[in-house]
């Protein structure tokens, strides 16, 4: 009985954590094809309208009167692909990395991995701080800062998972009969990493959307007058004591997201952990 | 389980640790969550502020954020009342030559260091020569000054090489306060200066304290302590002046409605010696058609950009003074808010379809980009596409007004005591980031200069003004207001033409 | 063990070192010139030349890492352009408010984690166990400075419980002291504990099923003392690990809490000195933090060590 209502708890959380992300993804996608209003357009004659006001502006307005619900709608755009993008980008270089040390022991995985180690004594906030200073904020400037914080967790993972499995003995099999390591690669290391790295995957997701929303915030991130969940947060604080609901809709979205990607990436290393006891 | 119970002590001990070494001790007796004692004795002022000035040194930087400070700290020769008035201060009387080029000063023989020197002629001499050297900021201001003769201990006298009508106020200005050579190597956290308070403490991050100058040879000031508390965040600014732990804040437009009517707090309000202006780069080859500009300008509704970035607390301007200058000629109706017309001017400029064109925002000003803003979404109405960049203060510096490498920008200038030094910078020569290429100031600026009757120089200035409501090397839109918000107890607070704090005349009722 | 604390030490050189040159390196790169900032609008192009020889910004890159470096071992971080005081004091200054609103955050999270985590793991599947699941998953989800905000408001100015912004050294008032960073560390924790309840959960389950658990019931020693004794000091390792490294990074990573509270710590410093461009402070800033982070992970794996007998044997094995 009680075995059942674990998996029910988990598989639930992981469901609850799907609804959450494809809603997220359907507005991305409605998007593309309405939004009630254009979502950079001013109209200082209607700013701070309340939700509760007008049925016009079904979340209200912001301080330069601008559709709330619109801003919303586009802002989920940057969102997935600054948190997408530089989780992909950064998990391909990690993984590659990764791969490459592990297969490199000596001098040159050595030396990748201290540069790993190095990288992620940088206190995360810190890190993005620095890299968006050099490469300038904005859409890509985030991208780039949050891809390369990303790069060392994937690449010691892979690390350890590869050297973790070397001596496995299929591995071994495999080498004498003289499958070149890329063929080793791809067909067996990847397929064995890919639960844990698609768990990661996600998770990381999770972590970037909250480190791009900080850095608007701090005014190192996406950059007025687009819309950023963090940055239309960020916009809010000026006004947050005489008009709170400024920070309501942007709060939801960043917490229903980032909250959803955390759930899939822990149902799947729950199933993955029954998986491997199973096994 | 031993290793843990160590492991546990030792961050105890690490955190007592850590409390106890926190700051040295300060005078406080300010921060508490009671409102405001109304007793007579309350001599501390407890004021908010959100940029920590960059070092106390009044020759080693042009930061607004220090003169505030160092305006209590040192004296300058003479000062600014709030209405434009020059006033005596170490200086006690001048004489102008005849031909205008000469100034000599009678200082006064009453005045001491804070570590107790008496004030001297030489120490004049002293600090106008740092002035101009070359790690002063304003180095620049003060070529004109050739010579400096001290006279005997208490008289001095300057040259100049130009003539300039107007030299006296710039003796007013907060860089040119009196510094004693003997402490300069440390004037930037150790400030020593004749002023009517003290430097207490300065925790950078936290608080700047200052303290009464018993020995200040003017009138002492009615403050015993003045503290000012680092709060970056305007929200916590005004939750501080609520909850009664400041007793004056600077107050920005949307925060007055939460205060004004309220009887226990007052606000104070008054357009600022300075401009917001759309600063256009001339050389580009779209900007330097006129007819573009003047579109440009035809089609912003300098209203709801007041209204959007100031909340209305801001001057409408048509050109390069502000509202409060005595040379102000309000040249609102030159190019007024017309988007048809501006379209036809486009379209007679060649540019039917509009154009793309960049704006440089200076991030750290929120009324800059705010305004920003709001005219890239009024530009966009008649076509022209503007791609908006927000960068940091520095680089802005570094790009925008130093390798002059921009299209468009939103900034403000802090006005000057006189309009020519304000005004200077469109002569077509002036290798500013800004000015007026055709030359059409060029002769009355140097009129204006040597104009020695009043009312034929406002009159200049008024021609000035108007050619540049024209012409547009820049569209000038407001000048916006300074505002505190204080508890209603708080008297005293004056709102001056140059950027500064004055805390010798705030008491409490 | 000598050669585990050893080699242990030697890769935090190579890291710290590696670290120094990315922080120089990232740095130095960073547009505007410093000297062009410290001069203002109105100063002369020759003048902001004059300065930035006179800064050493002339010099050749190596040149200039290597001055740095060896100041750096001298613990001689510079002054700052800013503010003119050595960095090191500026530092000195910020590091308590940083450190007590770290240390207190964690000691909160690791409270409420603990005691939410036994629980879960003891009772698995009750409500207390949905219920520390969901907050857990919530907490890290939630922008710390949007609930900073909302503490503000609510606790702050409504209720007016703690002051709304602002630090009291200890050394003024303790209680003033206390109440100053309490907001500040609640938000924070929130943020940390979700990670470290989960760890906290499944160490003790996993420590609840070995064996020996077992061989304990059998003994016939009570349920309290089984989990108390043995489950808890097998389940210890990994959330120490954990432990360690949150503090680290919390210690790095106050910023934007410290922006909304108005807290004078490292953090603020940190994101001052970017936006004045004041690389020096910058650099010793980055240098400081990270150093302590490496410190702080050596230490607690030497610690862990002393707690695991089993990476003792794994070590003379290899």
């Amino acid at each position: 009985m009680a075995k059942k209502k674990e998996t029910f708890y988990k598989n639930s959380s992981m469901i609850i954590g799907l609804i959450l992300v494809s809603c997220v993804l359907l507005i991305c996608i409605l998007s593309y094809f309405y939004m009630p209003y254009e979502p950079n357009e001013m109209n200082i004659s209607d700013r701070f309208i309340k939700p509760s006001d007008n049925s016009e502006y079904i979340l209200g307005t912001d301080n330069f009167g601008r559709d709330i619900l619109s801003r919303i709608m586009i802002g989920s755009r940057t969102v997935l692909t600054v948190g997408i993008g530089s989780v992909c980008i950064g998990a391909f270089i990690g993984i590659a990395l990764g791969a490459l040390s592990a297969q490199f022991k000596r001098v040159v995985g050595s030396a990748i991995m201290r540069v790993m180690d190095g990288l992620m004594a940088f206190p995360g906030i810190l890190l993005a701080m620095m890299l968006v200073t050099v490469v300038g904020r904005g859409a890509q400037g985030s991208i780039i800062a949050i891809s390369i914080f990303m790069i060392p967790t994937f690449a010691r993972l892979v690390n350890s998972m590869m050297l973790d499995t070397e001596s496995l003995l299929y591995i071994k099999a495999a080498k004498s009969y003289g499958s070149t390591n890329m063929q080793i690669f791809f067909k067996h290391f990847i397929p064995a990493m890919l639960p844990k790295l698609i768990t990661q995957f996600s998770s990381a997701v999770g972590s970037a959307v909250m480190i791009e929303t900080s850095l608007s915030f701090l005014g190192l991130g996406i950059q007025p007058p687009n819309a950023s969940w963090g940055l239309m947060l960020s916009e809010a604080r000026q006004f947050f004591l005489q008009y709170p609901y400024l920070a309501v809709a942007p709060g939801i979205a960043i917490i229903m997201t980032v909250l959803g990607f955390n759930l899939i990436g822990d149902g799947l290393n729950d199933l993955l952990i029954k998986r491997r006891s199973k096994a | 389980m031993k290793k843990i119970l160590s492991l546990l002590m030792a961050l105890v001990m690490l955190l007592s640790l850590s409390a106890c070494s926190g700051d040295n001790g300060s005078t406080d007796n300010g921060q508490t969550t009671n409102p405001t004692d109304t007793t007579n004795e309350k001599t501390e002022l407890t004021m908010g502020y959100q940029t920590d000035p960059e070092g106390l040194d009044p020759q080693r930087t042009a930061a607004a954020s220090t003169f505030s400070i160092t305006n209590n700290i040192y004296d300058t020769l003479v000062g600014v009342t709030s209405d434009w008035e020059i006033i005596p201060r170490l200086a006690k009387s001048w004489e102008i030559s005849e031909d205008g080029m000469e100034i000599t000063f009678a200082l006064r023989d009453d005045v001491y260091f804070h570590n107790g020197r008496q004030f001297k002629a030489s120490d004049v001499e002293f600090t106008f020569n740092r002035l101009k050297d070359a790690e002063s900021p304003k180095a620049g201001d003060y070529e004109n000054i050739v010579k400096i003769e001290t006279i005997d201990d208490y008289n001095i006298k300057f040259s100049t090489e130009k003539l300039d009508v107007e030299l006296l106020k710039w003796f007013a200005y907060p860089w040119t306060a009196i510094v004693p050579e003997e402490a300069v190597n440390n004037l930037k956290t150790e400030p020593v200066g004749t002023g009517a308070f003290k430097l207490k403490e300065w925790v950078p991050q936290q608080r700047i304290v200052l303290q009464r100058n018993d020995n200040y040879y003017g009138e002492k000031a009615k403050l015993e302590t003045v503290k000012l508390m680092l709060i970056p965040d305007a929200t916590s600014m005004i939750a501080g002046l609520q909850v009664g732990d400041l007793d004056i804040i600077p107050l920005t437009g949307d925060q007055v409605t939460m205060i004004e009517g309220n009887p226990e707090y007052s606000v104070v309000s008054q357009p600022m010696n300075a401009v917001q202006i759309m600063s256009l780069n001339t050389n580009n080859e779209i900007l330097a058609n006129e007819k573009v500009r003047q579109a440009m300008a035809m089609a912003i509704n300098k209203d709801e950009v007041i209204e959007a970035s100031s909340f209305g607390y801001g001057d409408k301007i048509g050109s390069h003074l502000p509202s409060t200058s005595p040379d102000y000629y309000d040249t609102n109706s030159v190019m007024e808010y017309n988007v048809e017309k501006a379209k036809e001017l486009l379209k007679e400029a060649g540019y039917e379809n509009g154009f793309e064109i960049k704006m440089t925002l200076p991030k750290n000003y929120q009324i800059h980009v705010d305004a920003g803003q709001v005219i890239a979404d009024q530009l966009s109405k008649i076509g022209i596409k503007v791609n908006v960049e927000l960068v940091e203060w520095g680089t802005w510096l570094s790009e925008v007004y130093g390798a002059k490498n921009f299209e468009t920008t939103v900034v403000g200038h802090t006005g000057r005591l006189d309009s020519y030094a304000f005004l200077k910078r469109y002569k077509s020569d002036s290798d500013d980031y800004i000015s007026l290429k055709t030359g059409e100031v060029d002769a009355l600026l140097e009129q204006a200069l040597q104009e020695l009757d009043d009312n034929k120089r406002k009159e200049i200035y008024q021609e000035i003004q108007i050619i540049l409501a024209n012409k547009l090397p820049a569209i000038y839109i407001q000048a916006p207001h300074t505002m505190f918000g204080m508890s209603s107890n708080v008297e005293g607070m004056s709102i001056f033409p140059i950027d500064v704090y004055d805390f010798k005349d705030v008491y409490f009722k | 063990m000598l050669n585990y604390i050893l080699s242990r030490f030697k890769s935090s050189i190579v890291v710290l070192f590696v670290v120094s040159i990315i922080t120089f390196a990232v740095l130095m790169i960073i547009p505007g010139d410093p000297a062009q900032l410290i001069l203002g609008t109105e100063a002369t192009p020759d003048v902001v030349q004059e300065l930035h020889s006179a800064m050493g910004l002339d010099k050749p890159l190596y040149e200039q890492y290597g001055n740095w470096l060896i100041n750096l071992l001298k613990f001689d971080m510079g002054t700052s352009y800013l503010y003119g005081e050595s960095v090191t004091t500026l530092i000195l200054n910020c590091l308590p408010i940083t450190l007590s609103v770290a240390l207190y955050s964690m000691i909160i999270a690791t409270i409420i984690a603990f005691i939410f985590g036994i629980i879960s793991a003891i009772k698995k599947d009750s409500v207390i166990d949905y219920f520390s699941r969901s907050i857990m998953q919530l907490g890290t989800a939630i922008p710390s400075f949007w609930i900073g905000m909302v503490f503000v408001v609510f606790f702050g100015l409504k209720l007016k419980w703690f002051p709304i912004s602002g630090y009291v050294p200890a050394s003024e008032s303790f209680l003033g002291f206390i109440k100053s960073i309490t907001m500040p560390s609640v938000v924070l924790a929130i943020g940390e504990f979700g990670l470290l309840l989960r760890i906290i959960r499944s160490s003790m389950q996993e420590s609840i099923s070995q064996d020996y658990m077992d061989m304990a019931k059998v003994k016939g020693l009570s349920m309290g003392k089984i989990y108390l004794k043995y489950a808890l000091r097998g389940a210890m390792v990994a959330p120490l690990t954990i432990i360690g490294m949150q503090f680290a990074k919390l210690v790095g990573g106050t910023t934007v809490v410290e922006t909304v509270f108005a807290l004078p710590g490292l953090g603020r410093l940190v994101l001052t000195a970017v936006e004045h461009r004041d690389i020096v402070l910058l650099q010793g800033l980055v240098m400081f933090i990270t150093s302590s982070v490496i410190l702080i992970t050596f230490i607690v794996d030497i610690l862990i060590m002393f707690m695991n007998p089993r990476i003792k044997t794994f070590e003379r094995g290899e």
